[in-house]
């Protein structure tokens, strides 16, 4: 067998000595390897997709119509415009089979439906990934600079972004998430530049230092700084994770820096603190009645804040604050902080004595129990100060002597595009975008203790959201054409002018009312306020404002305003704000023909089902979604609400109320229907 | 040392034809011709099908590399974006290397400026036509100019800190130090080869030596910030 | 079935078209093997005979036929490749992955060009070093020696005008790094620089630049020096033998007819 063997091979090799023959040889093995590339291509990943989908379908009942439509070879989108060459298709074959959308096998289930068209926009625009590859590793999970790998699904939300700067319906965690990138003063120190050339901006109002003698104790400064979440589970302050001589320096900086304005506290009646303190359960409802709690929230017994988050929470605010202070304060919130949202509530002496005693004693003594600081030297005084300019305290505070740092932190306009391979991992972390800036946030000193970069006190779903907004801040969303962008509604500089502009101003009526494009919206939109309302009402809702809508928490609290102050803002409200659409008085008030108000009320009751959102008759009406209607005709003016009825969001952009798409000569008697709803007569028939 | 010899050889250079034509004047006797009439081989085909033969083979061997091995392609080029570190195709690492050491006149442009003239002069440096050793001839004083040029090398690369360059040049100049003392009569074939290699081959293989390490360490050892890494670690 | 084979071939090397193309005319002799390389335009640069020993892998490890042949599959790879790119950015880099994703064995023709093109490097650096250790760059040969060493040199510039052509990551900072170099050179290196790149940085520009040079102006010229290389092979004398080598014809092992009558 062994002589067999060798005595092959040795003549084999004789075989081969011949160089011609040996060439033979050789050109027939190199013939043989060079078919084997295109055989490689034909064996390819692609190609064994669309045999395994022809046998998938086959089974199927719809099998006729699925192969009608399948298409072999390369399959792509192009979208030159966009630089988009997508190949998705070439694997997910069924992308666009309505029939396969519970399909279980990938890469086979259609495409759930969305609102744009698959070959408008193609694939990767929103889902990441390479679109030009046609394997599965390179399509998937490319990391080279210029390529990214697919977004996981619950960052989705995030594409739709790269377009649309403005809030969205379909996008919950994104809005969130952009509401929680201003909110949360991230844009303070990480500036981030919009694709309309726009910066984002702060919206929340982080307190000026430059008086914070006058307001606190340097015992709560250094609780504060070593734990805002002690003091308020609610802080918008992040943890610094500062050690507690740092702590205690900045402390005493921020003190000595702090300049004592007059004004900003008030001589306390010594008796009316100590000896005789007012009625607590006064206090408590004067607290109410000012619906203090629509914008600032306490915690409850059991530990929930109940209340809005427009200013802070008050939980513990008696341990914080100088009463002193508070008093002054709660007289003109405007004279400590000018940029505050805080209204003037022009309360009497007593009634500012009330709140300022019922505020104060929210206190939790345990805070400042262990709090025990030496008196400062200048050395720490000095040291503090580094440590202030050092951590760009004033990147969001005002403090004496220090600038607002420019850029303190990276700017974030393109974090979304930022490759990969650019980013510094932690060992054992997943080596994507999404998984780096979730761990820059949750846990940002993890990345080395000497950052900056402060630890916030976000739940992971808030990180989540931030991520979202973050991730839409991409080089293609700076890079799309015209027609695809969708800038925000930017907030406009609307001042309020005149003697009533000054009131308003002091009322900060747009911390919840948006008027010309400016203002919150926690109350309705007071633009087109003079063209809807009807001079007396809006007289009497200023003096005592009830409300509209029951079912809502947050109402307009009562101001005390004067007589001829209020005549001042109705008229400026009646004169000023008014819709270019139609002429306020262009119809009657009164005097509709009973003929006409029947025809209306049917209409309201039948035709048009008004009744199931909105109450006329309080005794058998059970709409709660809409405004109480029993008064309306008192309130709003005949023209509001015929051409409202007409085109309910020319009027209010977003607004519930269905366009009916109402006739005008329906909407004329229901008008008339509706104006016949007059306080006195809806009184008159609940007796 | 030296194996005497009776004759003196040139080489003349208009050669129309391929025999080699040469001259030996002895001393004893009158100058006589000796040509060498060796057997030859027609170019087509015995000498075309080996090469086509050579040829296809290395071709096998690429088609077999590309079959299974993938261009190397990076994401697209993005000035903004420099990577760490940016290097120069493989056989532009040797000078790479150079440039993390000298200003970039010397290592960018004097020293490879210089190798190519030195190349291309090579041929024109007679001076030594029968290849004789090194230290056949004038030992002691070739041993001293040689060493004293060796440890010149080796201090000015180890102001530099050009280690790579150094470790190298020392190990040439440590088989010179043991060409010098052997014979081309020793037991020992290796440095009887050693005592034969003329200068340029000492010089030749300097360079060669040189630019493999070189090459090598600039592949494969050279991470972020051209600093050292081991390839194996990475 | 060989015969038959040979007659076939015997009966077309006899047609009058055959004839008319090549001259040499029919059968083995030694005038029809010598006119077969004469009589050739592409041949003719070659000696019609090589010393017997010159054949053997051992004389010249074939390392010159070698760098020859990458050449030739870089020319043939490299003309194909071309019909799917386009020297501009950042259609370059799509073309790119095109070949490597769409056409059909693209990846494969891109790997065969990328990996013969860092063969033909080696191989002619090695060519270099065996001629120099051969000790065949002396006289008479000085000249093709330095004919050698410009294809050394036109060798390495179109390998690396090749390196930018992908447009990449990689490209794009090897020839940023190359370049810099150049703009050492005393007085002129920044002229020198943007002659190279056809502006101040690696651009679209320099990518034509680069591109022409790679698919014109380098190629033309390796050919051109590799005529004068081959045509000075054989004007020099041949490929170079030792002396000290055995060449005699006592020496040699086998009589060439024997040798024929093997095969």
């Amino acid at each position: 067998m062994k002589t067999n063997k060798t005595g092959f091979l040795a003549s084999c090799l004789a075989f081969l000595r011949d160089p011609f023959r040996m060439f033979g040889v050789v050109s027939f093995v190199l013939l043989l390897l060079l078919t084997i590339a295109p055989a490689k291509d034909y064996f390819s990943q692609w190609h064994g997709y669309q045999r395994q989908y022809l046998r998938f379908i086959s089974h199927r009942t719809d099998a006729l119509t699925l192969q009608r439509h399948f298409h072999g070879g390369i399959q792509q989108i192009w979208i030159p415009q966009m630089n988009v060459v997508d190949r998705c298709q070439t694997c997910h074959v069924g992308l666009t089979e309505a029939s396969l959308s519970d399909v279980q096998q990938q890469p086979f289930r259609a495409h759930p439906r969305i609102p744009h068209k698959l070959t408008e926009f193609g694939c990767v625009i929103c889902h990441r990934g390479q679109g030009a590859a046609t394997t599965v590793g390179q399509a998937h999970h490319s990391e080279m600079a210029g390529e990214e790998p697919i977004l996981p699904a619950r960052y989705m939300e995030s594409s739709c972004g790269q377009c649309h700067q403005g809030p969205l319906e379909g996008t919950p965690k994104l809005n969130q998430g952009r509401v929680i990138l201003a909110r949360y003063g991230c844009v303070n120190c990480h500036s981030i530049i919009l694709p309309d050339g726009t910066k984002l901006q702060a919206s929340d109002n982080p307190p000026p230092l430059t008086h914070i003698a006058d307001k606190t104790t340097r015992e709560w400064i250094y609780a504060w700084l070593k734990d805002p979440t002690s003091y308020s589970a609610s802080a918008t302050m992040p943890n610094f994770k500062l050690s507690d001589a740092d702590a205690s320096d900045i402390s005493a900086f921020l003190i000595a820096n702090s300049t004592t304005n007059p004004g900003d506290t008030m001589p306390m009646p010594a008796t009316a603190v100590h000896s005789s303190a007012p009625d607590p359960t006064a206090g408590a409802s004067l607290y109410g009645e000012s619906f203090c709690a629509s914008c600032h929230a306490t915690q409850n017994a059991a530990g929930n804040l109940v209340g809005g988050n427009l200013g802070p929470e008050l939980t513990n605010i008696g341990t914080k604050v100088r009463p002193e202070w508070l008093m002054a304060w709660m007289r003109n919130p405007q004279h400590y902080d000018p940029s505050t949202l805080m209204p003037q509530y022009r309360w009497t002496d007593a009634q500012l004595k009330l709140i300022t005693a019922f505020v104060q004693s929210k206190t939790n003594p345990d805070l400042l129990a262990n709090v025990h600081l030496s008196p400062a030297t200048p050395a720490q005084i000095a040291h503090g100060k580094k440590l202030v300019i050092e951590y760009g305290c004033a990147s969001c505070h005002q403090i004496r002597g220090i600038d607002k740092p420019d850029n303190f932190g990276p700017n974030l306009s393109r974090i979304g595009s930022k490759p990969v391979v650019q980013l510094v991992f932690l060992p054992g972390m997943e080596r994507t975008l999404p998984a780096y800036l979730t761990q820059k946030i949750s846990h940002p000193r993890s990345f080395g203790p000497s950052l900056h970069m402060p630890k916030y006190n976000f739940t992971s779903a808030q990180v989540e959201a931030v991520v979202t907004a973050l991730l839409p801040l991409t080089d293609r969303s700076f890079e799309l054409p015209l027609n695809l962008q969708r800038p925000a509604v930017q907030e406009t500089h609307y001042e309020p002018t005149d003697k009533a502009g000054q009131l308003m101003t002091q009322l900060n009526c747009l911390s919840c009312h948006r008027i010309n494009g400016r203002g919150g919206d926690m109350a309705p939109d007071l633009s087109w306020e003079g063209s809807s309302v009807q001079r007396p009402w809006l007289d009497a809702f200023l003096k005592n404002p009830n409300t509209l809508r029951p079912a809502l928490i947050r109402r307009m609290p009562r101001f005390n305003l004067t007589d001829s102050e209020r005549a001042v803002l109705t008229d400026y409200i009646l004169a000023v704000y008014q819709t270019p659409a139609f002429q306020r008085d262009e119809l009657p008030l009164s005097g509709y023909s009973p003929d006409q108000v029947e025809k209306g009320r049917q209409l309201f009751y039948s035709k048009y089902a008004c009744q199931s959102c909105h109450i006329v008759n309080p005794n058998q009406d059970k709409g709660y979604i809409g405004p109480t209607l029993t008064q309306v005709g008192s309130r709003l003016t005949a023209a509001w609400i015929y051409h409202y009825l007409k085109n309910p969001q020319a009027l209010r952009p977003g607004t519930m109320e269905p366009n009916q798409h109402i006739s005008d000569d329906d909407a004329r008697s229901l008008t008339a229907f509706l104006m016949a709803q007059k306080s006195g007569a809806s009184q008159a028939a609940r007796k | 040392m030296t194996p005497p010899r009776d004759f003196t050889a040139e080489v003349s250079s208009d050669m129309r034809v391929s025999q080699r034509r040469v001259l030996f004047v002895t001393r004893r006797t009158s100058s006589q011709v000796r040509a060498y009439e060796e057997e030859r081989v027609q170019t087509f085909p015995e000498v075309l099908i080996r090469a086509l033969l050579a040829v296809e083979c290395l071709f096998l061997g690429l088609v077999l590399m590309s079959l299974f091995f993938n261009a190397p392609l990076e994401g697209i080029a993005n000035p903004t974006n420099t990577p760490n570190p940016a290097k120069a195709p493989w056989y532009f690492l040797g000078l790479q290397e150079m440039l993390h050491y000298f200003p970039p006149v010397v290592a960018g442009v004097l020293i490879p400026g210089l190798l190519v003239i030195s190349l291309i002069v090579i041929p024109y440096f007679d001076i030594n036509i029968e290849a004789q050793g090194l230290f056949l001839k004038n030992r002691a004083q070739r041993l001293r100019l040689s060493m004293i040029l060796c440890l010149a090398l080796i201090v000015f690369l180890a102001v530099f800190d050009v280690y790579v360059a150094l470790v190298p040049t020392a190990i040439v100049a440590f088989f010179l130090l043991l060409a010098a003392y052997s014979s081309p009569q020793s037991s020992s074939r290796f440095r009887s080869y050693l005592a034969q290699r003329p200068v340029s081959w000492w010089i030749m293989t300097w360079f060669l030596f040189q630019l493999i390490v070189l090459t090598a360490v600039g592949t494969f050892f050279r991470g972020p910030g051209w600093s050292w890494v081991l390839p194996w670690r990475s | 079935m060989p015969n038959r084979l040979e007659t076939y071939f015997d009966r077309l090397e006899r047609t009058r078209v055959w004839k008319s193309i090549f001259r040499s005319g029919t059968g083995s002799s030694t005038l029809h093997n010598a006119l077969a390389i004469q009589q050739n335009l592409f041949l003719h640069l070659f000696p019609t005979k090589v010393r017997k020993r010159m054949v053997s892998l051992s004389a010249t490890w074939y390392l010159g036929t070698l760098t020859l042949g990458t050449f030739f599959i870089l020319v043939g790879t490299g003309v194909v490749l071309m019909l799917y790119y386009h020297p501009s950015v950042p259609q370059a880099y799509s073309d790119v992955k095109d070949l490597r994703f769409v056409v059909s064995s693209g990846l494969f023709l891109r790997n065969l060009h990328r990996w013969s093109a860092h063969a033909m490097v080696f191989l002619a650096f090695a060519h270099m070093f065996r001629v120099f250790y051969r000790g065949a760059y002396r006289a008479p040969r000085e000249f093709n020696w330095v004919v050698g060493v410009i294809l050394l040199l036109v060798t390495l510039l179109l390998s690396y005008t090749g390196y930018l052509l992908p447009w990449d990551q990689l490209a794009f900072w090897a020839i940023t790094v190359g370049t810099n170099i150049s703009s050492a050179v005393p007085l002129v290196g920044d002229k020198i620089r943007f002659l190279l790149l056809g502006g101040h940085q690696v651009n679209a520009n320099a990518l034509l630049r680069f591109y022409v040079l790679h698919t014109v102006i380098l190629p033309l010229s390796a050919v051109l020096f590799l005529a004068v290389h081959f045509w000075r092979i054989r004007k020099d004398g041949g490929l170079y033998v030792r002396q000290s080598e055995p060449g005699n014809v006592e020496n040699s092992a086998q009589p060439a007819s024997e040798e024929k009558k093997q095969s």
